[in-house]
Order: structure tokens, then C-alpha cells, then sequence
């Protein structure tokens, strides 16, 4: 591959929560186009990474940088990040009573684009997402994540992401509370999401979404860091020998 | 408060040629006045309202005496609305100098319809007026006893509407009547509005009250805009009555509203406050008769440092009566809101059907929001329920619509008409949802980040 400037480059990320140390020195970088996996246990700070990328108030960084297609993006608030090409699905999506699903990917479409799209273009635009993820009309006239059921609201985030068509979408713990079918349907989402415009960040628990999803990398956090990159294999090798197969490796007398 | 000279109501009762009957019940509400007590903030009722500052001997006592003229180009705040709630509907136009009237020719003001004036209405309908406003049958609400700015409205009243809606008229549409106080400041206006729809009839009314958005950083002039508004269901009739009003932050507005409720008759009420220096507004339902049916409704949304307060009284007076409720608040900056609901049960009240919620969401750090619910029920077969919640912002709705490339006040705005939705998407008056929303989103998207 050329050489090309990197589309997110994350150095030495010193994250903290309420005055403790959730990310301690992470480092990834992602190239236009690249799907990512990363793989680690609950706790680990996979999270935490995901909400700092997108700029949750709550996290703080204390050290390191966030550059994003070149420039710095750890002061900026969120919505800033998603005009850049910069987009999250959310583990555990809020519901947002009274605001009708329509109504706010019409705002979010049209602030990320910066320009107004004509109703019956992006009806078009959306039927055609809502029939690849399987979605029914009814779901576009309730409200945002109300009564949803855990599929329901999986399948409304990679909607979104292959709607605002991000330069890099983060999908944290997509396929967590997936059924088979779901996970298969959610899978053909986000192959469609990853193109050579639209690079994958995939944060997962499972090796098992990766059966649907080839990743180019995967990365093993731990304890606030990435502790191991390799390619696809590497997934399956964490599946069948487990987390503590890379805790001992790197940590030969077995104490993590 | 300082109060209001004698000779304010003789010049009123001189200028406007009135009855000799409301002239006497000009000075008979005058006489209670003087001798009913200032409010003042230890008062429950008046607690979060500052009303020392009023000084009502500076302020400038509208009498508009000028003739009623044909509307020409309608103004924006009427344009508005009838964009939305329909292009031909009929309006009357209020300013401190003029009375326009529009679309006086809609076919709504047939079959014996009246909308017009109060002015108008007391000069050729004057025996219709008499019939309701002094014959002992309609029973006086609580402000008549103890509230001294409702008294100081009826014997100062100088300009309002009339709607009368006869015995089995079905009306589709609403008139509109639109109320402002334009950029003029220290002045003090007493509107009054009767609606009456007598029975089998149905009927829908749009009261608009506005006043220019002041430019100026100059606080020390106020206005006070004090109105009445009552309303008669008649038996087995509908009234649905839509309330907006938008005020400038150097207006003080009072409102009181009174609606009594015959057998089996239906009330929808909405009352939309976006804005205001002060708004202390009562709203008084009486259930008179079995059967009669009252669903309450109100949108307050705070900005700055406005203050609102709301009472809504629920009367249930007769058995077999059902009424329900439905406050929501939303408060940005230093802005605050006090709720009080009474619901009352007489003892003939047997299997009165009620409940009551008021929900108020805090936007702003500085934002306050109390909710006092009061029952006072006397019959032992009712079904009353009430619930209130105070709570802040959800940070996370918040995150979530940023990230999604919103900005604060466009998360803010899908937030809080998300929030008003389940009271503003029922209005039986069709498009005032839409319209409801576009003014709230105005009022947000206006404000300056917090």
C-alpha cells in the first residue's frame, strides 16, 4: 500500500473517568477503507475508547492525541467529530421519547451533510438502507429507541451509519444481545457500511460476529491498552485458547 | 403594588357609551377590589410571583376608541398561525391604537355565529351578553371572591372578544383572536374574552397574545396585560379553546380563565406559554352538570429569567364527571415555573373520574421548577389520581443527538418538543400541532447558548 496519510492516527491516549485511569497509552491507526476488530474482555476500556473518539464529556484525556484525517480532535464536541466523518453506534443507545425516528435522521443527515436533502430523495435513500437491514416502515413513525427491542435498536444504529456514510464508524458491541438471524441481517449492514469510503472500527466481546465480518486487523485490549495486533487469525486463535492465552504470553509467569 | 384610581373606571364607562347594567357591574368588581388585598409572595398561590414591583399608578390605562377596520395585509404573527391552521379563517386583530377584523366573510360566522369585539358585542348584542354575564345563573368562579386582578379586569375591561357558536351549530374550524401589545411599554390592558357555545353545538377558538420581542436592554418599563377568559359548554356541546401567548420580557400577563361545563358537554383547553417577564395565569373549570368532561392541557417553556405560574382548578360540582390534566414544563437558563392543581370533589361529586400530571424537564443549571398538587375531596365513590416529576436534562439524549452531528440547541429542540409531543400532538385543533412545534423550536433555536 502507498504511502497516504492516516485517517485516524491515536498516540499514547491517556483516558480517565471520575479521576481514574480507564485507557493508558493506546495507540491504533486506521487507513481509509480498513475494517478493525477489537477484541477484549468486559472492562477492559473498549468502551471507554469509543465514547473518547466521539468526545463524551465525561471521559477526560490527560495525555496523548486523536488526530483525525489530519488534525486534532480531542477539544471538539461530538457533533463537530460527526461533520468531520467521524460516527459511533452506540452499544446502548438512549431512547429519546416523543422525537419519531423520521424526524431525527432527517436533522442528523442533514446537519452531518451540511445541506438540506429533498424529502423524496431521501425517503428513496432510506427505503433502500430499511430493506437491507430488514427494518419495517412502521419504524420510522415511533420514536427514538422507545420500546425497542435490543435487535431493534442494533439494526436502527448501522441504519444511521450507512446513512451519514462516515469516514469512520466505531460500532461498539454491535453484535452483544444478537440473535443469529439479527447478527447475520446486522452483518450484512456493516459489509455494506465498509467500502473504500467508509473505514470499520469494530469493538466486540465474540469472536463471533467476525465469522460474518473479515476484519484486515485485530487488536487485543487489555487493561487500557492494546496489547496484541494481528490479522484475522488472530480472532480465531483468541476464540479457541481464550483472553488468558494472550495475558500469559505476555505476561510469562501467568500473573496478569 | 400601588393601585388603580376610581376615576380610570368612569373613564372607561364615559368613553365606551356602555348598558347602565355594566356599568354597574364595573363599579360593583371595583368596589371588591379596593377591598380585596394585594397579593404578595407568602401567598401559596403567589409565591413565585413578584408582584411588589408592579406600580400600577405609571402605567398608562389603554381605552382604544378607535373604529373597527376591515384587516389589510395581515400581520406576521396571524400569518403564521393561519398558514397553519388555515388560509380563510376569521381573526380579530387587537392593538393598543386598532381593531381590525379579517375574513369577516368566512362562511364559520353563519347560522346565527357571532365573533366580533367586545366592544362591538356590547352595543348589538348587548341583551345576549346581559343573559350571561349578569343573570345569577352562571355561578362565579373562586377569583371572584379573592383575587385582585381578576376584579380589576372586570371593572377595567377595555377590549376582548365575543364568540357565541348557537343551540346545534357544528363549527369544523376556529376563529382566531389575536391580541398584541406591539413595541408599546407601560401600558396596562384588560382583555376579556366570552365564548359561549350553547348546546349540541361545537365549536373551536384560537386566542393568540403577543407583544413585539423587545430590542432594548431596558428593563424598568413594564406592561401589564391582565385578561379574562370565560367560557360556557352548553349541554352535550364541544369546545375546543387553544391558547398562545409570547410576551416580552417587560410584560407581567394575568390570565383568568374560567370555564364552566354543562351535562355531558366536552372541554379541550391548551394553554401554550412561551414567554413572558412574569405569567401568573388561573384556570378554573367548573363541572356543573353529570356527564361534563374537561381535558386540560399546557405547554410552558422558560427561557432567560421568566417566571411562570399556573393554577388549574378542577371543580367537580356535580356526579358522574371526569376531567384530566396535563402540564409540561421545560426550563432553559435561570427561568422557573410553579405548578399548583387543585382538584376539588363537592359532595355530590360521587363517581368523579380525574387525574392530574404535570411533568417539568430543567434545561438550564439555574432552572427551578416546583409542582404542588392539592385534592380536596369530599364525596367517598371517586377515582382521582395525580403525579409530578421534576428532573434535568438527560446528558446521554444529549450525546447521543450530537453525535449524530446535531448541535446543543438542535439536540435541545428535538429534546423538548419530544417532550411537549404527547400534549401538543392531541390538540383537537387541526394543525396546531405543527404550528405548536415550529414555535417552540423558534423560541430554542433563537436563545443563545447556555
Amino acid at each position: 500500500m502507498a504511502a497516504r496519510e492516516p485517517l485516524l492516527k491515536i498516540e499514547d491516549l491517556w483516558v480517565s473517568v471520575e479521576g481514574k485511569d480507564i485507557l493508558k497509552g493506546v495507540n491504533l491507526t486506521i487507513n481509509p477503507g480498513e475494517v478493525h476488530a477489537i477484541m477484549g474482555r468486559n472492562g477492559s476500556g473498549k468502551s471507554t475508547l469509543s465514547y473518547t473518539l466521539m468526545g463524551h464529556p465525561r471521559y477526560q484525556i490527560t495525555g496523548g492525541s486523536i488526530i483525525f484525517k489530519g488534525e486534532e480532535i480531542g477539544e471538539l464536541p461530538p457533533n463537530e467529530r460527526a461533520k468531520k466523518g467521524l460516527a459511533l453506534a452506540f452499544q446502548y443507545p438512549v431512547a429519546i421519547p416523543g422525537v419519531s425516528v423520521s424526524n431525527f435522521l432527517r436533522a442528523s443527515v442533514k446537519a452531518v451533510r451540511g445541506k438540506d436533502i429533498p424529502v423524496k430523495e431521501f425517503r428513496q435513500e432510506l427505503k433502500a438502507q430499511m430493506a437491507l437491514l430488514e427494518v419495517k416502515d412502521e419504524f420510522l413513525s415511533r420514536y427514538i429507541n422507545d420500546g425497542f427491542s435490543g435487535g431493534e435498536k442494533k439494526r436502527l444504529e448501522i441504519l444511521q451509519m450507512t446513512l451519514l456514510k462516515p469516514a469512520l464508524a466505531v460500532l461498539d458491541e454491535t453484535d452483544s444481545g444478537l440473535d443469529i438471524d439479527a447478527l447475520k441481517v446486522v452483518s450484512t449492514g456493516i459489509n455494506t457500511l465498509a467500502t473504500k469510503e467508509t473505514a470499520v472500527l469494530l469493538i466486540t466481546h465474540y469472536q463471533r460476529i467476525l465469522n460474518y465480518v473479515k476484519p484486515d486487523f485485530v487488536h487485543v485490549f487489555q487493561s487500557g491498552q492494546i496489547v496484541k495486533t494481528g490479522g484475522s487469525e488472530l480472532s480465531e486463535e483468541l476464540e479457541a485458547r481464550g483472553y488468558d492465552w494472550v495475558t500469559q504470553e505476555l505476561t510469562p509467569s501467568g500473573v496478569a | 403594588m400601588k393601585t388603580i384610581a376610581k376615576e380610570r373606571v368612569d373613564e372607561i364607562t364615559k368613553q365606551t357609551a356602555e348598558p347602565a347594567w355594566l356599568k354597574d357591574s364595573r363599579l360593583k368588581a371595583f368596589e371588591s377590589y379596593l377591598k380585596t388585598p394585594t397579593p404578595c409572595n407568602r401567598d401559596e398561590n403567589w409565591h413565585r410571583t413578584e408582584v411588589d414591583s408592579l406600580d400600577l399608578t405609571t402605567l398608562n390605562v389603554i381605552v382604544s376608541d378607535s373604529k373597527e377596520v376591515k384587516a389589510g395585509k395581515e400581520p406576521d404573527v396571524i400569518a403564521a398561525a393561519l398558514a397553519h391552521l388555515g388560509k380563510q379563517l376569521p381573526f380579530i386583530y387587537t392593538t393598543p391604537q386598532s381593531v381590525e377584523i379579517g375574513n369577516a366573510d368566512s362562511a364559520l360566522l353563519s347560522k346565527g355565529v357571532i365573533f366580533c369585539s367586545l366592544k362591538t358585542a356590547l352595543t348589538q348584542h348587548a341583551d345576549l351578553l346581559n343573559k350571561y354575564l349578569s343573570s345569577g345563573d352562571l355561578s362565579t368562579p373562586d377569583f371572584a371572591h379573592n383575587d385582585k386582578f381578576y376584579l380589576m379586569n372586570q371593572s377595567l375591561f377595555n377590549c376582548g372578544a365575543f364568540f357565541y357558536v348557537p343551540k346545534n351549530v357544528i363549527l369544523e374550524s376556529p376563529v382566531l383572536n389575536v391580541f398584541t401589545s406591539g413595541e408599546e411599554s407601560s401600558i396596562a390592558v384588560f382583555p376579556r374574552v366570552i365564548i359561549i357555545v350553547e348546546d349540541g353545538a361545537k365549536a373551536e377558538f384560537v386566542n393568540i397574545s403577543t407583544s413585539a420581542r423587545k430590542t432594548a436592554t431596558d428593563n424598568t418599563a413594564l406592561s401589564l396585560i391582565n385578561s379574562s377568559i370565560e367560557t360556557v359548554v352548553g349541554q352535550g356541546a364541544t369546545l375546543s379553546y387553544l391558547d398562545v401567548s409570547d410576551f416580552s420580557d417587560n410584560t407581567f400577563a394575568v390570565s383568568r380563565v374560567y370555564n364552566e361545563v354543562k351535562r355531558d358537554a366536552s372541554l379541550h383547553s391548551s394553554t401554550i406559554a412561551l414567554g413572558g417577564w412574569q405569567i401568573k395565569s388561573d384556570i378554573q373549570t367548573n363541572l356543573k352538570e353529570p356527564g361534563a368532561k374537561s381535558d386540560i392541557r399546557g405547554v410552558v417553556l422558560g427561557a432567560g429569567s421568566e417566571r411562570y405560574s399556573f393554577n388549574t382548578i378542577q371543580d367537580h360540582i356535580a356526579p358522574d364527571t371526569s376531567s384530566t390534566i396535563n402540564f409540561r414544563v421545560a426550563l432553559k437558563d435561570s427561568s422557573s415555573s410553579a405548578y399548583l392543581g387543585t382538584i376539588r370533589v363537592s359532595k355530590q361529586g360521587q363517581r368523579t373520574d380525574s387525574t392530574q400530571s404535570n411533568k417539568n424537564l430543567l434545561l438550564g443549571a439555574n432552572a427551578h421548577a416546583d409542582s404542588i398538587p392539592k385534592l380536596e375531596i369530599l364525596a367517598d365513590d371517586v377515582k382521582c389520581s395525580h403525579g409530578a416529576t421534576v428532573g434535568p436534562a438527560d446528558k446521554e439524549q444529549i450525546f447521543y443527538l450530537m453525535s449524530r452531528g446535531l448541535n446543543n440547541l438542535e439536540a435541545e429542540e428535538l429534546i423538548v418538543t419530544g417532550f411537549f409531543r404527547q400534549v401538543v400532538q392531541s390538540c383537537p385543533v387541526d394543525g396546531a400541532g405543527d404550528w405548536i412545534n415550529n414555535l417552540v423550536a423558534e423560541k430554542i433555536l433563537s436563545s443563545k447558548k447556555a
